[in-house]
């Protein structure tokens, strides 16, 4: 799944791991996802869409 | 929705807890347990024999703390390592079963390499799987 977190994040100014902290969730966990090795759960991606005030599919793009 | 925050501070105590019970644990192996098979009666030779298993439980307890209190990628990289390590363990242990009812092995001591196999097989495949997550693993 593509998504456009560090796009978002950079746009915050937000190294990883603030924004890890933001989320609840480890430095780690906010890499795998940027770099599309990990898909977050339901929740997450709501924290994620809630936390830059947009919507899940702005945000994520299940792609092909 | 309920979060699982990541507090460094808790690791860095949870490594330090996780260390000294393994002290613990050596150190009864070493200056209690030898004692266990000479020990007058059946009470005392059970209560010496099983002294090393109390740090070994406080070891579990902190590794179920740790996977309670990781975040949703930290919680799927233990179950897939809890996964392998158990299919693994549970694999080889019946092998050892056959064996020994085969008479092929007799050691009695066998089921004590349980845990440590399970830990050892854990922590590869949790590795393995950290890497596949682009993450260090050594978390």
């Amino acid at each position: 799944m593509n998504n456009r977190l560090r796009e978002l994040r950079d746009a915050k100014g937000w190294s990883q791991g603030e924004l890890g902290e933001r989320l609840g969730v480890s430095r780690q966990t906010v890499n795998a996802i940027e770099t599309g090795r990990y898909d977050p759960s339901l929740p997450l991606a709501f924290r994620i869409a809630k936390l830059f005030r947009k919507t899940i599919e702005a945000i994520f793009d299940p792609g092909e | 929705m309920k979060r699982a925050l990541q507090i460094p501070y808790s690791r860095r105590r949870y490594r330090a807890a996780t260390l000294a019970l393994m002290a613990v644990y050596v150190a009864l192996m070493l200056l209690v347990w030898p004692f266990a098979r000479g020990a007058h009666g059946t009470p005392a030779k059970v209560a010496l024999a099983l002294l090393p298993v109390l740090p070994v439980i406080g070891v579990i307890w902190l590794m179920v703390w740790r996977v309670l209190h990781a975040d949703e990628l930290e919680q799927r990289l233990h179950m897939v390592a809890l996964s392998v390590a158990s299919g693994v363990v549970a694999a080889a242990s019946l092998v050892g079963g056959f064996l020994g009812a085969a008479g092929v092995l007799v050691r009695g001591d066998l089921l004590i390499w349980v845990f440590p196999a399970l830990c050892l097989v854990y922590g590869l495949a949790r590795w393995i799987a950290a890497r596949r997550y682009g993450t260090d693993g050594c978390e």
